[in-house]
C-alpha cells in the first residue's frame, strides 16, 4: 500500500515558527514531526511514500533526500498553489492504482494508530477517528440516521469524536474529488468530498483508535508533544564528550561530537544533538530538545523547552517553556518570563496557553540583558539591542533600540 | 557512505553490475570490486578507482551470479587490497557501513591462525568470520557471524559450493532487494535496479534475504517472514536528485549541513581552540617561513581566498600558483616551507604532477581534499578532509565552501600557534564561523532565492557578465565568474576592482552587468567608487551586500542580501549567492546544468 502525505501547508497558527519552514518540519525530540509520521508508517511496512510538499518544499527535500536512509522510498509532487486537501491529494493521481492512506504530515501519530486503521479499514473510505474531551477547535464526526456526517470546527461541542485526518481510500475518490464543488473558504477540501460520497450512498466508515494522535494547533502545543515523545525514550545513548563532574540524571541523549562542559547539572528526559557545546555550569531540566550546533554558555538555566539548531545563548540566561527557532543570536542575561493560563493574542482572536514562556522565530540577533514578558513572541531576522524589555510582540525584521 | 550491488539470473551478471554500480557512484566512487562465480570457482576483481577504471579490468566471463561494490572509505585508504570484494576461503563479502567492534573480532580470530588479514578494512572480519562458520550452510554460517557483530552493516555474500543463491542482511545501513523474473537483486538504493525491475522489497534492521534466481526467502531473527513488494513509479534520475531538477541545485541547497560537518567537531568556541587532528607539529608550524598553495579551476580561487587568510590571521607570506604552471615557475621553497594542496578529487594530474615536484624540495606538504584516501592523500604527509561528502554535479559548489571552511580552520590553528592571534581574536571568529552554516540557511530562504531568480532572467541574454570585488572578495568575484561561464556559457570576467580602470573598463558600456560584491570590510569605500566608476559608464550594477547595509542602494540597481558576518568570513556567503545566479542563469538559458559542454569532474589528464 501507499501513503499519501500531505505536507504542503504553512501551518499559520505556528507561526512565527512557521515563517521559514513548513510545519511539517518543526522538531519534537530532535526530528522533524513528519519523520514521527514517516517512521510509523515504515513500521507498519508502508515505504511507498508520496510527499506532497509546496511551501518550503526545499526544506523537506533537503531533509529526507529520496528516502533511503530513512527506509521508504519519496516521490515528491508539487502542490503549486495551496487549494485545499482534495486538491493535494488529487496530485497523487497517477502515482496510485490501489487502495492508499492519506496522513497529515504535520500531526503526529505512532506506528498503532495507522496499524488500527489498516486493520478495520472496509469500503470506498475509511476514517480514523480518536476521542478529545475538548473537540473544538477539530472537525468532529457525528451519526445521523445511520449515516455519518462530518462538521468542521464546530462552535459547540456537539460530539468527542474527532477526525484525525486520517483515511484509506480506493482510487474511485479521484474522480469524486473532480466533482466536489468549492467550499466557502475558497478551497477543496477533502472532508467535502467525503460528505458529498457519504450523500451518494457509497460505504463510509469510521474507525477509532486509542493511539497517539497529537496535532500541535499552535507553536507553543510543540512543547506538550516533545514532552511526551521525550518520556518515550527508550535509553540512554551518549555519544559526545562529557567533562568530569557532570551529572546526568533519567534519560539523557547526547549526539557525536558534542561537548558538555565540567559542572553541568542534565535531569532528563533531555536530547542535545550533535555538535554542541554546553556549559560549563549549565542546567537543562526535563522535557528539553536541543537541536545541533548549539552553544549554551555557563550558569544557563533551561526546562522545559526546544531549542532548535544553530542556536548561541549567553551566560547567566533563564529559559523554560519556550520554543527558539533555528540560527538565533541572544547574548548574555536573557530572561523569559512564564506565567500559567495565559490567553494569547493571535490574527485578532485569543487563544489558551497552560504555561508559556515565549516562541521565537529563526535568526533573530538579540543583544544582552534583554527580558522578553510572558508570551510574548518574537519572529523573524529582529534586531533586539541591549537592555530591552519585550512587552509585545515582534514582527519580522523589527529593530529594537 | 558506499554502495553494493549484487545480481542472480538468467542474464550475464557482470554487466548488470557495472551498470547497476554506476547507478550508486553518487555514494562513492574511490574504489570498486566485484566477485562473481565462473565454472565453479569464486574470481574477483577489484581497483582502486572508478566504476569506470574496475570495467577496463574485467574479463568477458559468463557468469549468472554476483556482487558489487562502490567505496567512499572513511577507515582504511582506497587501494586495490582495500577495496571490496573481500574474501575469506571461497566465500566473498560486500559490505557497506562500519563494524564497531572488529578489533575484538580480528583478535580472537587471530588466534585461531587460519585466517591471514590482508586489508585494513572491518569488512574482512565479516568475510573471515563467516568462513569460521562454515559448515556447508552459507545460510547459517551469514547467521552466526552477525550474532557477533557490532555496529551497522548492509552485506551481500556468495560462496563458491553455494552457486545458486546469495545472501544478503542488514541493520542501519540501508538495502532493498530488487525482485525480477528469473532474476533477482539486491542493491543498497533503488536507483541500481530501476532498469530491470520497478519492484522493490525493502529490508528492515536484522533481516536475512536468501536470494535466489527464482525465488526470495526471508528471515527476521530466525523466523521465515514474508515481505510486501512496493512498485516504484520513480524515473531513474529523478530519483538521485531527492525532487530536485538538478545535482548542481541539490548540492547548492546542501551546504548549510557539508560547512557544518567540515567544522563538525574541530572547534572549541570555550578556549578558542581548533583542533585538526594533522601531523604538523606546534614547532613546525612556529618555523614556518612560507606556504605555496597550488590547485586548479574553483580550488584555485579557493587558494587565492587562502592566501588572505595565511597572510592576515597567520602572519605567513602566501605564493599561490596555478598546478599547471607550478612546475616551470622555479619554486623557491624549502624545509620550512609549507606546500598546501587542495584539490576537490585528490585526482587531479595537474595537482599531483605539481606536488610531486615540490615534494623534491623537502617542504612540509598538506592535502585539503573532499576524497579520503584519494592519490594525493597518499602523496601528503598530511591531509585535511573537507568532509562535504560526494559532489555530482560538475560544477563546484559545496566542495567549494568546504575548502573556504576548511581553510579558515587551517589558518586560524596556525594564526593561534605563531601567537598571531590572540584567543579573544579566535574565539570571535570561530563563534563567526559556526555561524555561517545557519547563514547559508538563510539565503537559502524562498524570498532569497526568487530576487536572485529574478536578477538572473533579467540579465540571462546578456553577452557579457562582469564581477568585482576587492580585498577577500576579490577571490569570489573571480569564483563567480567562472560558475557562470561553466554553466550558461556566458562570457564572463573576474577583476580587482581597482583594476577596472586600467583597462577593462574600456569593455563597459550601456546595461552590461556588472557584479559588485561589496560586503563592509577595509575595502568597502573604495568599492563604492568603483561601483560608481561603471554606473558612470551605464552598467547596471547587482551588488552583493549586508543585510544591515543601506548606504548600497543609492548606488546600484539590485542589491542581493547575505546575513552580516565577520568580513574575513563574508566570502562563503557572497559564493552561495553566486552559485544560485549562475544556476538560474544557465536554467533560463536551457544549459545542461550537470554537465556543462566540454567539462568533466576530475581532470585526470595534465
Amino acid at each position: 500500500m501507499k501513503a499519501v502525505i500531505l505536507a504542503a501547508g504553512e501551518g499559520l497558527r505556528c507561526r512565527p515558527l512557521t515563517l521559514t519552514r513548513s510545519k511539517v518540519m518543526l522538531p519534537v525530540a530532535n526530528k522533524p514531526i513528519i519523520e514521527h509520521v514517516i517512521n510509523a508508517c515504515r513500521e507498519n511496512n508502508i515505504k511507498d511514500i508520496i510527499l506532497v510538499v509546496g511551501y518550503k518544499k526545499e526544506k523537506i527535500m533537503d531533509y529526507f533526500k529520496n528516502g533511503i536512509d530513512f527506509g521508504v522510498n519519496i516521490t515528491y509532487v508539487h502542490q503549486k498553489k495551496a487549494l485545499g486537501t482534495a486538491h493535494a491529494i488529487l496530485f497523487a493521481e497517477k502515482l496510485i492504482d490501489n487502495e492508499f492512506i492519506v496522513l497529515n504530515g504535520d500531526n503526529l501519530v505512532d506506528e498503532k494508530a495507522i496499524s488500527d486503521l489498516l486493520k478495520n479499514k472496509s469500503g470506498d473510505v475509511s476514517i480514523l477517528t480518536t476521542i478529545r474531551e475538548k473537540a473544538c477547535g477539530y472537525g468532529v464526526i457525528i451519526k445521523e440516521n445511520d449515516k455519518l456526517k462530518i462538521i468542521e470546527k464546530p462552535h459547540h461541542e456537539i460530539s468527542r469524536m474527532i477526525n484525525t485526518g486520517m483515511y484509506v481510500f480506493s482510487p474511485v475518490v479521484f474522480s469524486e474529488i473532480k466533482d466536489t464543488p468549492i467550499s466557502n473558504k475558497g478551497d477543496y477540501a477533502i472532508t467535502d468530498t467525503i460528505q458529498q460520497m457519504i450523500q451518494k450512498g457509497y460505504n463510509v466508515k469510521a474507525i477509532s483508535t486509542d493511539a497517539t494522535w497529537m496535532d500541535a494547533i499552535y507553536s507553543w502545543n510543540l512543547l506538550n508533544i516533545n514532552s511526551i515523545l521525550l518520556e518515550r525514550c527508550k535509553e540512554m545513548d551518549i555519544k559526545g564528550l562529557i567533562e568530569k563532574n557532570v551529572v546526568l540524571k533519567g534519560k539523557v541523549i547526547i549526539g557525536e561530537d558534542t561537548i558538555i562542559h565540567s559542572g553541568c547539572y542534565i535531569a532528563g528526559p533531555v536530547v542535545i544533538g550533535k555538535n554542541c557545546e554546553i556549559g560549563p555550569n549549565v542546567t537543562i531540566l526535563p522535557c528539553t530538545t536541543i537541536g545541533n550546533n548549539v552553544t549554551l554558555r555557563s550558569f544557563i538555566e533551561i526546562s522545559n523547552s526546544i531549542i532548535m539548531s544553530n542556536v548561541r545563548l549567553g551566560s547567566n540566561s533563564f529559559v523554560s517553556n519556550s520554543v527558539i527557532g533555528c540560527n538565533n543570536n541572544i547574548g548574555d542575561h536573557f530572561i523569559v518570563e512564564t506565567k500559567k493560563d495565559l490567553y494569547i493574542e493571535m490574527y485578532g482572536l485569543l487563544h489558551h496557553a497552560d504555561e508559556i514562556g515565549t516562541v521565537i522565530g529563526d535568526g533573530n540577533e538579540i543583544g544582552s540583558n534583554v527580558l522578553i514578558r510572558a508570551g510574548k513572541m518574537i519572529e523573524t531576522n529582529c534586531k533586539i539591542e541591549s537592555g530591552n524589555i519585550i512587552n509585545t510582540d515582534l514582527p519580522s525584521n523589527s529593530i529594537v533600540i | 557512505m558506499c554502495g553494493i550491488v549484487g545480481y542472480i539470473g538468467k542474464s550475464s551478471a557482470i554487466p548488470i553490475l557495472i551498470d547497476a554500480l554506476k547507478k550508486l557512484e553518487y555514494r562513492g566512487y574511490d574504489s570498486a570490486g566485484i566477485a562473481v562465480l565462473n565454472l565453479n570457482k569464486l574470481k574477483v576483481y577489484k581497483i582502486r578507482g572508478r566504476i569506470k577504471d574496475l570495467e577496463k579490468i574485467l574479463p568477458d566471463l559468463e557468469s549468472h551470479i554476483g556482487v558489487g561494490h562502490t567505496r567512499w572509505s572513511t577507515h582504511g585508504r582506497p587501494n586495490d587490497i582495500n577495496a571490496h570484494p573481500h574474501t575469506s576461503g571461497n566465500i566473498a563479502v560486500v559490505h557497506n557501513g562500519i563494524i564497531e567492534n572488529y578489533q575484538k573480532l580480528k583478535e580472537k580470530l587471530l588466534i585461531e591462525k587460519k585466517y591471514k588479514f590482508v586489508s585494513e578494512t572491518d569488512t574482512e572480519v565479516i568475510a573471515h568470520l563467516i568462513n569460521y562458520y562454515y559448515n556447508g550452510n552459507l545460510v547459517e554460517s551469514v547467521k552466526n557471524a552477525l550474532s557477533e557483530l557490532e555496529g551497522s552493516y548492509a552485506i551481500a555474500v556468495i560462496c563458491k559450493d553455494s552457486p545458486d543463491l546469495i545472501v544478503a542482511a542488514r541493520k542501519d545501513s540501508p538495502l532493498i532487494v530488487g525482485v525480477g523474473e528469473n532474476e533477482n537483486f539486491v542493491a543498497s538504493d533503488i536507483p541500481a535496479v530501476l532498469k530491470y525491475t520497478k519492484k522493490i522489497i525493502y529490508l528492515d534492521d536484522y533481516d536475512i534475504a536468501i536470494i535466489k534466481k527464482d525465488g526470495i526467502e526471508f528471515f527476521n531473527n530466525g523466523n521465515p517472514i514474508t515481505k510486501e513488494i512496493n512498485t516504484v513509479e520513480w524515473d531513474e534520475k529523478a530519483a538521485e536528485k531527492a525532487g530536485y531538477d538538478h545535482f548542481m541545485l541539490k548540492e547548492i541547497h546542501e551546504q548549510p549541513t557539508s560547512v557544518f560537518e567540515t567544522l563538525r567537531g574541530r572547534i572549541s568556541e570555550l578556549d578558542g581552540t581548533v583542533n585538526l587532528d594533522i601531523k604538523l607539529a606546534p614547532d613546525q608550524v612556529i618555523e614556518l617561513n612560507k606556504i605555496e598553495i597550488i590547485a586548479c579551476g574553483t580550488s584555485y580561487n579557493a587558494a587565492l581566498v587562502g592566501k588572505y587568510l595565511f597572510e592576515i590571521l597567520a602572519g605567513i607570506p602566501t605564493t599561490i600558483e596555478y598546478a599547471s604552471e607550478f612546475r616551470y615557475s622555479n619554486p623557491i621553497l624549502d624545509v620550512k616551507a609549507l606546500v598546501i594542496a587542495i584539490t576537490q578529487s585528490g585526482e587531479t594530474a595537474d595537482t599531483l604532477a605539481a606536488i610531486r615536484e615540490a615534494k623534491s624540495y623537502q617542504c612540509k606538504t598538506l592535502a585539503i581534499t573532499n576524497v579520503v584516501g584519494s592519490t594525493i592523500t597518499r602523496e601528503m604527509s598530511d591531509v585535511l578532509y573537507t568532509r562535504a561528502g560526494p559532489e555530482i554535479g560538475v560544477a563546484a559548489t559545496k566542495t567549494f565552501t568546504a575548502q573556504l571552511a576548511s581553510l579558515y580552520l587551517l589558518a586560524i590553528y596556525i594564526g593561534k600557534i605563531r601567537y598571531k592571534l590572540n584567543t579573544e581574536q579566535s574565539k570571535q571568529l570561530l563563534i563567526n564561523l559556526k555561524k555561517v552554516s545557519g547563514q547559508i540557511q538563510k539565503i537559502l530562504e524562498e524570498e532569497n532565492i526568487q530576487k536572485i531568480q529574478e536578477c538572473a532572467s533579467e540579465f540571462a541574454n546578456s553577452k557579457d557578465y562582469f564581477f568585482i570585488g576587492r580585498h577577500i572578495n576579490y577571490p569570489i568575484a573571480l569564483e563567480g565568474a567562472l560558475k557562470l561561464k561553466e554553466i550558461s556559457y556566458i562570457h564572463a570576467e573576474g577583476y580587482p576592482a581597482g583594476e577596472l580602470k586600467h583597462g577593462p573598463i574600456a569593455l563597459i558600456s550601456e546595461g552590461v552587468p556588472v557584479v559588485a560584491i561589496a560586503t563592509q570590510g577595509p575595502t568597502y569605500e573604495k568599492i563604492i567608487s568603483n561601483i560608481k566608476e561603471v554606473k558612470a559608464r551605464d552598467a547596471c550594477v547587482i551588488a552583493i551586500a549586508y543585510t544591515s547595509d543601506t548606504e548600497i542602494e543609492k548606488y546600484v540597481d539590485i542589491v542581493l542580501r547575505i546575513p552580516d558576518t565577520h568580513y574575513l568570513l563574508s566570502p562563503i556567503l557572497s559564493t552561495v549567492v553566486l552559485q544560485l545566479l549562475a544556476y538560474y542563469t544557465a536554467k533560463e538559458r536551457n544549459c545542461n546544468i550537470d554537465k556543462p559542454k566540454n567539462l568533466a569532474k576530475s581532470v585526470t589528464v595534465e
